[in-house]
């Protein structure tokens, strides 16, 4: 038999071809719309910023365009520096506090049994309350007169510190409004990770005469990789953003202890007017956590041995 | 009496207020291959999950080697298990699966090398060991996931459905091979599946379990032969034994002096040594391959209603007055829906079981 016996399949007929050529096309069309929000809103923003932080502006937004000038100043700006240490500092101890504590919530919601529902809801709720709502409350709690946490001291017979008016124990305050705040996400982000191992892994290390803390270690840990690369963006990202919940506490003070860079740049843009300078802290803050996501998703999420990548 | 090497006591387990099994007693001898078969949800997964330690005891005890090990902690009682899912450590090397148990027991370098040098040459893993578990086919998983349980060297191999995930093919292989393994080794071994065929061709011991309770235990042909109830009868066996509801009567045949009325006017044969009396309800069984089919006119009429050739044999669909009778033959049978043809039944090949009780009679 000749192969042309077998090619007597009609020619496509018009309507074929469109339906064809819709199907392909399609599903890229369906993207557009959000690609040019995300874009438009975005990548406006960014590129605006950028541009901006290579002016000198006026209070009447006059620019003049100064190159790299404002790189220089702010670099060599000493308020700058140590906002930064300050904030690297702030991000490594909510790191540390905020995945140690998301990372006990989840396993704790995930071994749960009675009420495991109304526990999961409810820790939640301190990432539906707004940076400020959180930051009034933790004011509420750590006033040195009449507040929660000095009235439990005086009740102890302790001593009742000045939470907001000492520099190292504002800071400390901070950092745990921050985690108070961006703990429940992480810990849910967490908890799925922890509800994709199966069970029979766990199983299979009891028998091989792992206890607790080398599963932990040795199983969960290495398992959850990408969901913990995936809460470590997400902790970064709102600890090195992070500007309503100190503007609300101690609006950078006291003696600038709480000034991070967020801080800074709302001073410096919209205090003092110089949206150059601003922007410049901007595109610090963007390259921060641009730089840090990307280190976190090739460590946690592509170099994942679970899928047979190794680095 | 004598010892089993695993047995269990009176063993009970309920999950909540629901009780799972409601009294196990069995004896495992020393290297004996045993399969606990069942329906899901029999309970035998549990069983077994208890043997491993991985599930509490409610009553009863189990023994491995004269002890109690009820309280034993899973990874001292000397057992390894296989899990259907494979359970292979995802993000480690088949070596560093491997090598896992050992390096938990922290067992010198040189006892791991060796044990997983011994494994991985037993089950033709050595051209894998740096792989990882996303690289490997589900034979080779199932092959580590065994491997694994051989580093551990266990009194006792527990085996949880583990060929559920593969294909037919490679499912018929892993039998033979665990089989071979097993001659070879001669750990006694604890087997649970839902596959009749596993149970028949794998088994020292088939342990039919039903509702948390042991129907019945034996040889896999013994068991095959002669049932001792309905389920057991009903359970194994592909395709399923025929079970026809009937009445014993008396018949005028001195040779055939009992037979059973299935439906008006038809009497089926029964042995002579079965313990029915006239008038009893009974369930009359017959496996398909014990259906003779012969020309119309030489037996009870039957008209074919669905031909199902598989090859190797035929499977066949039968009315027979209103009753529907599956009939395998191992010959290439040419009939075709409509036709008519004639049954006999060797009465030496009938199971009866009385109705009330499901019992063998």
């Amino acid at each position: 038999m000749s192969l042309s016996a077998v090619r007597d399949e009609p020619a496509p007929t018009a309507a074929e071809r469109v339906s064809d050529a819709a199907r392909l096309t399609v599903p890229y069309l369906l993207v557009v719309p959000g690609l040019l929000f995300v874009l438009g809103v975005l990548g406006y923003a960014v590129a605006g910023g950028f541009w901006l932080s290579l002016h000198e502006t006026d209070m009447f937004m006059a620019k003049t365009f100064v190159g790299l000038q404002n790189y220089i100043d702010v670099f060599n700006d000493p308020r700058f520096q140590s906002s930064l240490w300050r904030t690297i500092v702030f991000v490594i101890m909510s790191i540390v506090l905020g995945i140690m504590m998301s990372m006990i919530f989840a396993l704790t919601l995930y071994h749960v049994g009675f009420g495991k529902r109304f526990f999961r809801g409810m820790s939640l709720v301190p990432y539906f309350v707004s940076g400020i709502a959180a930051a009034i409350m933790f004011r509420f709690v750590f006033t040195t007169s009449g507040g929660f946490v000095n009235q439990v001291l005086s009740v102890l017979g302790l001593h009742q510190p000045s939470w907001l008016g000492d520099p190292v124990l504002a800071f400390i305050v901070a950092v745990l409004a921050n985690c108070w705040f961006m703990v429940p996400f992480a810990t849910l982000i967490l908890l799925g990770g922890l509800q994709t191992v199966d069970r029979d892994i766990y199983d299979a290390a009891t028998i091989d005469g792992a206890g607790a803390v080398q599963t932990f270690f040795k199983i969960t840990i290495p398992m959850i990789k990408p969901m913990l690369g995936v809460s470590l963006i997400w902790v970064s990202y709102i600890s090195f953003s992070t500007f309503d919940i100190i503007l609300a506490l101690t609006a950078g003070g006291p003696q600038r202890a709480t000034e991070v860079v967020s801080m800074y740049m709302y001073q410096l843009a919209f205090l003092q007017l110089d949206f150059g300078q601003g922007a410049v802290l901007m595109v610090v803050l963007l390259t921060f956590n641009t730089v840090l996501s990307l280190v976190y998703i090739y460590y946690f999420i592509l170099a994942d041995r679970r899928h047979g990548r190794e680095l | 009496m004598a010892e089993g090497y695993v047995e269990y006591r009176g063993l009970k387990k309920s999950f909540g207020a629901t009780p799972i099994l409601h009294g196990i007693d069995l004896k495992i001898d020393e290297g004996a291959f045993v399969v606990l078969v069942g329906p899901s949800g029999c309970g035998k997964s549990t069983l077994l999950r208890m043997t491993a330690g991985l599930e509490g005891v409610t009553e009863g005890q189990i023994r491995i080697a004269g002890n109690v090990v009820n309280r034993v902690h899973a990874s001292k009682r000397g057992i390894a298990m296989v899990f259907q899912s494979y359970a292979l450590y995802p993000h480690m090397s088949v070596n560093e699966n491997l090598a896992f148990s050992l390096k938990m027991r922290k067992a010198p370098l040189e006892r791991i090398t060796d044990a997983i040098k011994g494994a991985a040459g037993i089950l033709q893993l050595s051209p894998l060991l740096e792989r990882l578990p996303a690289q490997l086919s589900g034979g080779q998983r199932q092959r580590v996931a065994m491997g694994r349980a051989l580093v551990r060297e266990p009194a006792v191999f527990l085996f949880d459905e583990p060929l559920s995930n593969l294909d037919a093919k490679l499912r018929v292989e892993m039998r033979a091979e665990i089989k071979a393994l097993h001659q070879r080794l001669a750990t006694t071994t604890i087997y649970v599946t839902h596959d009749q065929i596993e149970a028949m061709t794998m088994a020292d011991t088939v342990v039919v379990m039903h509702d948390g309770r042991i129907e019945q235990v034996g040889e896999p042909l013994a068991i095959y032969d002669r049932p001792e109830n309905l389920f057991v009868a009903d359970f194994l066996g592909s395709p399923a034994m025929n079970l026809l509801d009937g009445k014993v009567v008396a018949t005028d045949f001195a040779d055939q002096p009992r037979a059973v009325e299935v439906t008006d006017g038809v009497l089926l044969p029964i042995p002579s040594e079965a313990e029915a009396e006239v008038g009893q309800s009974v369930v009359y069984g017959i496996r398909p391959e014990h259906v003779q089919l012969v020309a119309p006119d030489a037996g009870e009429p039957v008209t074919m209603t669905l031909v199902e050739p598989a090859g190797w044999e035929t499977h066949l669909h039968a009315d027979l007055k209103g009753i529907s009778l599956r009939i395998l033959s191992v010959e290439r049978v040419g009939a075709k829906p409509g036709d008519k043809a004639a049954i006999l039944i060797d009465p030496e090949r009938v199971h009866l079981f009385d109705r009330a009780t499901g019992r063998r009679l």
